[in-house]
């Protein structure tokens, strides 16, 4: 069964069905339609807000809208002076097929990397100079020096958060279409923890409504009492999806998970982001070198040593992988959480029934586990009565008879 | 300690009391009932693979010193239980330093599994049984000599237990199937001894856990309990990562570690074993070998057992 991800399903087909940023929308649709009277004053506009509020989604619903081509260049992809030229460079000066419109769409201009990217800003200032389409950049923060010079020559935009007067709605009537129960607080709740970012809202209630097709304050809670999980989902996106050690660093400031739990999330997700085999292999050697970091420093208190484990954990996973995944994968719970307490326990009873067997068969309480207990077991399974006999005669009958039965299920 | 049940476990309840119980190690035996007619003996090394006698030959020597009652001048520590300096320092030399009150003129004390011991903890064992020698002897088991310090070795007279003949095996079952009245087939009981392979507790086990089953010792029942009771599932683990299947191969590393509760380095040793037998180039294996003492490495030094081994299995995955 493939599941399709709400962010996706439910993606705006127009630009007036995106929710909230009315009128940011408004001014960015005019300006668009603007060109249809020649080319405006400001050639490109500066879509900026926080993630996941929508920058990317109006500017792909704008140009579905009109039924122009999208040409859009993103984080992910390298940008250098001479790749943007050559792409965007042409696409902003040549004429479409059959002259339709065309929209570029320059994502995350604020993510690029002044030495990696050499010259990407000069050339996009160049593009913006000749283009006869309208250009959309898109940057979280557009106060970031790396592109003062291209704020004076945009249009500037901001888009807000989502909030609750304009979130409520949208959420109930997608909750609605999946047939799912819910309530104003725990969908206050969330848009609130998530602080209005629309992607990990959906990534939240899709995950958090499949148990029970409800979600209310006891779904919700879940979530609170599982360390978070609000702002983990974006992490790992931030951690799968970046090709340069400095965006998978930064995912680090948005998350605000504990170091080792966060390391746990990456460890069980990786093998699922990270098809390719040597990509995968690079990527859990990077995470086991972190945690031999994490084993220093657990060992010695060298917390100055935990930079090293960090940069290893994001940054090494994120430069093994280079080959994109199509298509979403989700996010697993990683199994050592939710595993983690019953283990323990169950290490500490395994221990106890050593000794007793250790201390009547004249061997260590570690390697009677490993002699006796498969014996034990069988019996357990295939005869009560000698089960009974061995677990008595072992003074060991209630812990047995607990691992067992815990065993089995 | 007194036990008024019989024992449940067939290993304790058909574990020979006296040398002459023996039915194997012919040499060490007549050695040890040597020592007992002359009321002499000096520190032993017992040295050899699990499931040979080590241990019952160490009680067995007491029990024809001492006789029944031996339990105030014998002490049997497990080094792996209760290793350290510290129990060395303590328990040992308290029980080393005083002097017997039987007839014989020393106490003996049984250390098992010594080859657990830190090197340190063994350094000191050293000086407490040099000083001790007039009121106690030490008895060390181990499965391997080399990994005691040569000056305990140099102490030792020492004595290398054998795997059992496979007739010798097969005598030894047959006598407690007769006595517990069990229904059994000649090929169940010689399908017991393959899998085996010349360790008495194990064989005696598996004997026990086939007869938990309603159709007797059979070759099917006894197949039936190797391949549930065999915690080798290492061998499919590699496998699935050698088919490139990596989330197949950490699952079954976590359902070793978890369900089995397998330590991380039992299963790099298993893996270390392993390596020879795979079907891979011969240099790989050669690859193979310092990957897994890495990994060895990193769990002395406190590395995740989880984390460290998946690195080695996608390190597999990523060749195939």
């Amino acid at each position: 069964m493939t599941v399709e991800p709400w962010t996706v399903k439910y993606r705006p087909g127009t630009s007036r069905d995106v929710a909230g940023n009315k009128t940011a929308i408004e001014k960015l649709r005019e300006w668009i339609d603007s060109w249809s009277e020649g080319r405006p004053t400001k050639r490109a506009a500066l879509l900026y807000g926080p993630a996941g509020v929508g920058k990317t989604t109006v500017s792909e619903a704008l140009a579905q809208e009109r039924g122009w081509d999208l040409v859009e260049i993103n984080a992910s992809d390298k940008r250098s002076g001479e790749i943007l030229s050559k792409i965007a460079g042409l696409a902003s000066t040549q004429s479409t097929l059959f002259s339709k419109g065309r929209l570029i769409l320059l994502d995350e201009v604020d993510g690029v990397n002044l030495r990696e990217d050499h010259g990407a800003i000069t050339t996009i200032l160049q593009i913006i100079k000749d283009t006869q389409y309208p250009l959309v950049l898109t940057a979280n923060d557009p106060w970031d020096p790396k592109i003062r010079p291209l704020r004076e020559a945009c249009l500037q935009i901001e888009l807000k958060r989502l909030g609750v007067r304009d979130g409520l709605p949208l959420l109930k009537s997608i909750l609605s279409k999946e047939g799912v129960k819910t309530t104003d607080d725990a969908l206050r709740f969330i848009i609130d923890k998530d602080r209005g970012d629309i992607r990990s809202i959906l990534n939240d209630i899709q995950l958090l409504s499949g148990r029970n097709r409800t979600l209310t304050m006891d779904d919700v809670n879940l979530l609170s009492g599982r360390d978070r999980t609000e702002s983990v989902f974006e992490v790992l996106r931030v951690i799968f999806n970046s090709r340069t050690v400095a965006a998978a660093r930064r995912a680090l400031s948005i998350s605000d998970l504990d170091q080792e739990m966060l390391f746990q999330w990456i460890f069980e997700n990786a093998p699922y982001q990270i098809p390719k085999p040597d990509e995968l292999e690079r990527a859990i050697s990077a995470l086991a070198d972190a945690d031999m970091y994490f084993a220093r420093i657990r060992k010695t208190q060298s917390w100055h040593l935990l930079s090293y484990a960090l940069d290893l954990m994001t940054a090494g996973v994120a430069v093994a992988k280079q080959t994109p995944t199509s298509g979403w994968v989700p996010m697993k719970f990683p199994q050592r959480i939710s595993s983690m307490s019953r283990t323990r326990m169950s290490r500490d009873l395994r221990k106890r029934v050593g000794v007793a067997i250790g201390q009547k068969s004249h061997v260590s309480a570690r390697r009677a586990q490993q002699l006796y207990l498969p014996l034990i077991r069988f019996a357990y399974e295939h005869s009560p009565e000698k089960f009974e006999q061995i677990a008595v005669w072992l003074e060991a009958k209630d812990e047995l008879n607990e691992m067992l039965s815990a065993e089995l299920k | 300690m007194l036990t008024l049940m019989e024992p449940a476990l067939w290993t304790e309840k058909y574990r020979p009391k006296t040398l002459g119980e023996i039915i194997d190690q012919e040499e060490i035996v007549s050695r040890l009932q040597e020592f007992v007619k002359r009321a002499a003996m000096p520190h032993c090394l017992f040295a050899g693979p699990p499931g040979t006698g080590k241990t019952t030959a160490a009680l067995c020597l007491a029990h024809d010193l001492f006789g029944v009652r031996f339990q105030d001048v014998f002490m049997e520590l497990n080094a792996s239980d209760e290793r350290g300096i510290d129990v060395v320092r303590t328990t040992v030399k308290e029980f080393a330093r005083m002097a017997s009150l039987s007839s014989v003129p020393f106490k003996i004390l049984v250390l098992d599994e010594a080859d657990n011991m830190t090197s340190d903890a063994q350094s000191a064992l050293r000086r407490t049984m040099e000083k001790y020698t007039d009121t106690c002897r030490f008895v060390l088991c181990c499965n391997y000599s080399g990994r005691i310090i040569e000056p305990i070795q140099s102490r030792c007279a020492l004595f290398r237990f054998t795997p059992l003949p496979d007739e010798k095996i097969v005598e030894n079952l047959h006598r407690i199937a007769k006595n517990e009245g069990l229904k059994f087939t000649e090929t169940g009981l010689k399908s017991i001894v393959e899998v085996g392979e010349g360790d008495l507790r194990k064989s005696i086990n598996t004997l026990q856990a086939a007869s938990s089953m309603s159709k007797g010792i059979t070759e099917e029942s006894v197949y039936q309990v190797v391949g549930r009771a065999k915690p080798t599932d290492v061998h499919e683990m590699l496998n699935h990562a050698l088919k490139g299947d990596f989330i197949k191969a950490r699952e079954e590393l976590r359902h070793l570690l978890v369900r089995y509760g397998l330590s991380g380095s039992e299963i790099v040793r298993q893996i270390h074993s392993e390596i020879f037998r795979l079907a891979i180039p011969e240099k790989k294996r050669i690859d193979l070998v310092e990957a897994v003492g890495e990994i060895d490495f990193r769990l002395v030094q406190g590395g995740d057992e989880e984390v460290q081994l998946s690195a080695l299995l996608a390190k597999l995955a990523s060749e195939a």
